[in-house]
């Protein structure tokens, strides 16, 4: 593929473009050669014929290209590699424009083509390649198949999208979803872990394992487990279909190569020398031989011990669990487990032979004590999953369903009618294999997509089943970006008790941001990226597929030409502290002296600057060196695409501009030396000077975290407040309004830009999407309106425009949907012409523009069989305003043809809810002051300042800050003063002087900068002013902090949250008020609020809540009997007639009676609450008898008993 | 149902024709083709709250 850039307009939102990087590029990689190395990776299936002895069989490969074309555009597939035998996959795509997708619902997808090449023994038989064999599969917006993809900002909006539209999300029946980030193991590097549920596995294991995540080419990946066991063997553990297997480690050794005893001995104790025990990073001990003695004995006490023996033990253990393996002999199936299960990133078996004795060695390790194990929890060890990926292991798992599937029906169809069934003919077989239809492939992607969850079997080596997508709500811009720098834990961990992983590690800096996470339960858990971490990906910086068998080989040469001794054939004999094994991607390439180590990766460093060299920039170079105890030394490098990333400065090297910015993992920083460009040397120690130095402490940020001004001066839990309430702000959702089908849109009416602002706030142009609105804010306590964090709003600012908001929803009404499916009426919008209706139009909708008002009829259906017309009313309680009506003639279907008959059935119509600020709305500054509007204050009574008359907006009480220590605020307060008057915007960006060199001293506080300009202007240097009381015309007795701040309307607004009620609708059963505000319910009158009514000896008012109020009720009771059940009502026989002098007929007093007494004499009335006639009712169907006893006083008694 | 519908103006959603269907016709812009249509806006009185 290639990837040009269109020159005019495309950098102009590269920021913006670059925070949706990890999403874009690995749905790219997918497009582009992760579905050939899926399939190139999916097992072949075979079915062969006892009858005639013929083999059906197949491989798979695949073919894929593509073309453009407009709207609904085609790219046809095209043959590349047509090897014989060969099952081939093409790719057909098929397109919708996104604003289509959004409008009426559909999903944006592509054809998927699968081409089925069948092999007979030898002959190849025709492809079965029809329309039949397709499916659709979703496609990320702005990927290499998107229609969108590299158009600059005008092309977009002329394609009514957003001129700044990032992509990176699906389109699934009209709802935008992504997939979101996961925390995954590092993969391909052996991690040691203590973890005490290891004991419980089997006898005998102790709780120290070595645990490493294998990731193949095409991402799938399979985890593989080294347990120490307490007689100082070890046991390598790995999973098939969710049942771990656990096999003793020298099986393994054996198995893997054709190596001896002596070899294995001389591999595994080769670390350990006398002659270094005790000194510095030396690991092995004198223990590893008898624990090799131990290994080696259990293999001979299996009386296994050759390389064939083990492998055929393999084989006959594993045979019944592995597929279509039935017919091989026992060593193939046991290469075949070496090659699915074990170390599954190597190819080679020496290769899996050499790591498996570096574990060894690391678990002994740990073991003895000399190396400390890893923390999984640190984001050193840790990458993340990104979307693409889990599309393509999906993709691989759902083929692979699918093909398993096929070779069962064709099984089937064989064993039916063996003889009538021809492996020669492709149509028969063609016939047999669409009873499995390859629709569900696609549909299974895309349902992924919808619900987050995946159904697989095999379980596909991830720690989670369910929440992988998130909607993208585009409620403000930053939630929206927000959406897509996140990064999870995993669901598994939110359960947990434990909150140890919840932690902020010093290892995250700088690629998770330490304020962004939210506060309460998913703290922790939830991260944002900082604003300057990456994801590495599949593609170079010039956008080319990497070649990772080049860039390995290239690093090979530089560490050969450094001096590192090869490890193939054989592993070199010795260890630390002497020499340090080399690891590349999980593949122990060799060894390294420790005494140039150091040297070595300095020069790879350098060389990771030059792209000519051949080390890919974003190489990782984890140098561990030695130590007392600590993690296990060596050098890890890693290529390997989902690592995070982020850029630091390289000072080792002279140059100084775009050269020097070298690209860190989080592996490789703790290990690293980077200071802060401040001018203090952060603590270091002298013996370790730094090499590298950070670009700008707000690196360490994430965007919205970035967007706080003076953000350095506030109290650190008033930033994550911030970033909290940020994404909740009712702001300038979109420029594409007009065209948004969103189900709910929170738009702010009359944004501004900030004055106060930092820098993040231009670089990511957030001023496309303004979130609030530059108040006059006066801290003091007027009115006494202004207690405990509510704020008195000025009532013509807000006439004026201030904080005007408005909700706009879509309701979607498709007649085709709500049809059951026997009925073969069909629905039409329109209306009756017998009635007159104020408020639909002739085409029984309503009219745009329209102002409708609760309960008001706005559409009618017409029904073409029974000629009826059924009309439907506005729900809710506000009035709407009609914005536009979207009449959509069948772009729903995806198949065009059958969509052609489509008339009036499928509308979207969007309400306009007005929402100005009201008493209850919620308000807040971008310090994390938030506030609820207590009082719309008349203008002419706010107060106003001597000099130049000005009346706050906003009055706030100045006991919001002392316990808040929110200094920021102040500061933006007065900046923003100073900046008004200069007519400039105030830089506010946090921690200005970290780029102050050595030497230079800047001891003005943030005051001193922003005092003078304000005094200048001829006002108080600390921002106070003389103010006069609004009602009394008085001076204020002391001077008032008076300036601009940028205040955000925040999306929580009374009109959606009051809940009132006197009477209404009671529940059926219990004659008592229901819940819920939707349906006009009541508040609870619980039981904490009846002990505190008891307390109190308000007992009228606990009987007017909870019987008047509630389900009071006059129960006829049978004092004879003492039953409230057996009351009937008597009618009298005749209806008596009074026909005088036109009178109405007086009601007949009703005679009451007990059904058991048959008498009416001992009926009487007593008040009681409704359930307790229930409860009777219920009592009696459990055969349990209530008898209540009247009378005055205490005799008066309920008794159960039960009956006979 | 009958007696002479009045046809309804409808706004092409792509190349922003002006459509007149009325009732049971198929939802189509009979310029360019495309299949979503905005209705327009009414031409009677509509009055707002202005407070």
């Amino acid at each position: 593929m290639e990837k040009k850039k269109s020159k005019a307009n495309q950098h102009d939102y590269e920021s913006l473009h670059e925070l949706f990087k990890p999403h874009i590029e690995s749905f790219d990689y997918l497009v582009d050669s992760g579905i050939e190395t899926l399939l190139s990776n999916i097992h072949p299936v075979e079915i062969h014929d006892s009858i005639t002895g013929r083999t059906l069989k197949n491989i798979l490969s695949k073919a894929f290209h593509s073309s453009h074309c407009f709207d609904l555009l085609i790219l046809i597939g095209f043959i590349s590699v047509l090897r014989p035998s060969e099952l081939l996959f093409m790719v057909l795509m098929l397109m919708f424009v996104f604003l289509q997708c959004r409008q009426a619902g559909i999903s944006y997808e592509g054809k998927f083509m699968l081409e089925v090449f069948l092999k007979n023994d030898d002959a190849l038989l025709p492809s079965i390649s029809e329309q039949s064999n397709l499916t659709y599969l979703p496609f990320s917006l702005h990927t290499s198949l998107c229609h969108l993809r590299d158009c600059d900002p005008s092309h977009l909006l002329r394609q009514k999208e957003e001129a700044t539209e990032m992509g990176g999300y699906f389109i699934v029946n009209g709802l935008e979803k992504l997939v979101r980030l996961l925390i995954m193991q590092k993969r391909n590097h052996p991690m040691s872990v203590i973890r005490p549920n290891f004991r419980e596995r089997q006898e005998g294991f102790t709780d120290k394992a070595i645990m490493i995540r294998c990731v193949r080419d095409d991402q799938s990946s399979v985890s593989n487990r080294l347990y120490y066991l307490q007689n100082g063997s070890a046991r390598f553990g790995f999973w098939i279909r969710g049942k771990e297997y656990l096999l003793p480690v020298g099986i393994v050794l054996k198995a893997l190569i054709d190596t001896n005893d002596l070899e294995i001995d001389a591999s595994l104790t080769c670390s350990y020398s006398e002659e270094y025990q005790g000194r510095k990073g030396a690991v092995a001990t004198q223990l590893v031989g008898e624990r090799v003695r131990i290994i080696l004995d259990e293999v001979r006490d299996l009386s296994l011990s050759t390389h064939l023996q083990c492998l055929q033990h393999i084989g006959e253990y594993f045979k019944p669990v592995m597929d279509g393996l039935e017919n091989k002999n026992h060593s193939d199936v046991g290469t075949s487990v070496l090659r699915d299960y074990i170390f599954v990133h190597l190819q080679k078996n020496d290769e899996k032979f050499n790591l498996l004795i570096f574990m060894l060695q690391k678990l002994f390790a740990l073991v003895d004590h000399t190396a400390a194990p890893d923390n999984m929890d640190a984001l050193q060890n840790q990458e993340v999953l990104l979307p693409g990926h889990l599309v393509a292991i999906y993709l691989k798992e759902k083929l692979q369903e699918w093909l398993f599937k096929a070779r069962r029906t064709l099984k089937e169809e064989l064993q039916k009618n063996g003889k009538k069934f021809d492996f020669l003919s492709v149509v028969h077989i063609k016939k047999v294999l669409d009873k499995n239809p390859s629709k569900n492939v696609g549909m299974a992607i895309e349902n992924m997509l919808k619900t987050g969850r995946i159904v697989t079997q095999s379980g596909i080596d991830l720690q989670q089943s369910g929440g992988m997508t998130v909607a993208a709500e585009r409620l403000n811009f930053l939630r929206f970006i927000s959406h897509f720098r996140s990064v999870h834990r995993g669901a598994a961990f939110a359960g947990q008790r434990n909150t140890s992983v919840r932690k902020l590690l010093p290892e995250a800096w700088g690629f998770l941001c330490p304020v962004h996470t939210p506060d309460g339960e998913p703290c922790g858990l939830l991260n944002h990226m900082a604003s300057t971490c990456r994801i590495t990906s599949f593609f170079d910086s010039q956008g080319n597929v990497k070649d990772f068998f080049k860039i390995r080989l290239s690093i090979l040469n530089i560490l050969a030409g450094i001096g590192m001794t090869p490890s193939l054939p054989k592993l070199v004999r010795a260890g630390p502290p002497l020499v340090l094994s080399v690891l590349l991607d999980g593949c122990v390439v060799g060894s390294i002296s420790s005494d140039i180590a150091e040297k070595a990766v300095s020069h790879l460093r350098k060389l990771k600057l030059f792209p000519s060299s051949g080390i890919p920039e974003d190489l990782e170079v984890g140098y561990v060196p030695l130590s007392f105890g600590g993690a296990y030394p060596g050098l890890y490098l890693f290529t390997s695409p989902s690592r995070f990333l982020r850029p630091v400065r390289n000072i080792s090297v002279s140059s100084n501009g775009p050269r020097d910015i070298e690209l860190i993992g989080p592996f490789e920083q703790a290990y690293m030396e980077i200071r802060c460009p401040d001018g203090g040397n952060g603590g270091r120690r002298d013996g370790f000077p730094a090499t590298h130095e950070e670009i700008h402490p707000t690196g360490m940020l994430s965007v919205v975290a970035n967007l706080t001004p003076f953000s350095d001066h506030n109290q650190s839990p008033r930033n994550m407040y911030q970033c909290q309430m940020a994404k909740q702000t009712m702001a300038f959702s979109s420029q594409a309004l007009r065209f948004r089908a969103d189900q709910k849109l929170y738009h702010l009416q009359t944004p501004q830009s900030p004055i106060v602002r930092t820098a993040a706030y231009s670089k990511y142009h957030i001023d496309e999407f303004p979130t609030g609105t530059n108040a006059i804010v006066a801290v003091l306590a007027y009115t006494g309106y202004d207690m405990e964090d509510a704020m008195i709003l000025n009532k013509s600012a807000v006439e004026r425009g201030m904080f005007h908001g408005t909700i706009y929803q879509v309701e979607t009404i498709d007649l085709e949907d709500q049809k059951e499916l026997s009925d073969q009426a069909q629905s039409l919008f329109a209306r009756s012409n017998i009635e007159t209706y104020s408020s639909i139009d002739v085409d029984g909708l309503p009219y745009v523009g329209q102002m409708l008002h609760p309960d008001e009829q706005y559409y009618s259906v017409h029904n073409t069989v029974n000629n009826s017309t059924k009309t439907f009313k506005l729900k809710g309680s506000e009035p709407v305003v009609v914005d536009y009506v979207a009449v959509d003639g069948g772009t729903k279907q995806k198949h065009p043809q059958k969509a052609n008959n489509r008339s009036l059935q499928y509308v979207n119509i969007r309400f306009r809810r007005p929402r100005n600020p009201i008493i209850g709305d919620k308000f807040s500054s971008r310090h994390g002051q938030k506030g609820v509007c207590s009082q719309l204050w008349p203008d002419i009574d706010m107060p106003f300042s001597g000099v130049t008359g000005i009346r706050p907006d906003l009055i706030i009480n100045p006991h919001a800050f002392p316990s808040r220590m929110t200094i920021g605020m102040l500061l933006e307060s007065i900046a923003a003063k100073g900046g008004s008057l200069s007519g400039k915007f105030v830089d506010a960006t946090p921690f200005p002087g970290a780029l102050n060199k050595a030497g230079e001293e800047s001891s003005d506080s943030r005051v001193d900068e922003l005092g003078p300009l304000l005094a200048s202007y001829g006002f108080n240097y600390h921002g106070l002013e003389v103010l006069y009381s609004g009602v009394l015309g008085t001076e204020l007795t002391c001077e008032i902090f008076i300036g601009p701040v940028y205040y955000q309307r925040l999306r929580h607004m009374v009109s959606d949250k009051f809940q009132v009620r006197s009477t209404g609708r009671v529940d059926q059963v219990t004659r008592q008020p229901i819940k819920g505000r939707k349906r006009g319910g009541g508040i609870r009158f619980g039981e904490m609020e009846r002990d505190a009514m008891l307390a109190h000896g308000a007992a009228y008012l606990l009987h007017d809540r909870l019987h008047t109020c509630s389900d009071h009720h006059i129960a006829d009771v049978c004092s004879l009997c003492g039953s409230i059940l057996t009351a009937t009502i008597m009618q009298p026989l005749k209806k008596a007639v009074r026909e005088i002098g036109g009178l109405p007929p007086g009601s007949t007093p009703k005679k009451i009676t007990c059904h058991a007494c048959k008498t009416s004499k001992g009926m009487e009335t007593v008040a009681m609450p409704y359930v307790f006639k229930y409860l009777a009712a219920e009592l009696a169907a459990m055969n349990v008898k209530m008898t209540l006893h009247l009378g005055n006083g205490a005799e008066a008694l309920i008794e159960c008993r039960l009956s006979n | 149902m009958d007696s002479q519908p009045e046809p309804v103006s409808y706004i092409c959603g792509d190349c922003g024709m002006e459509n007149t269907l009325k009732p049971g016709d198929v939802i189509q812009c009979r310029e360019c083709g495309y299949r979503i249509l905005y209705k327009k806006r009414t031409r009677r009185i509509v009055q707002y709250e202005a407070r």
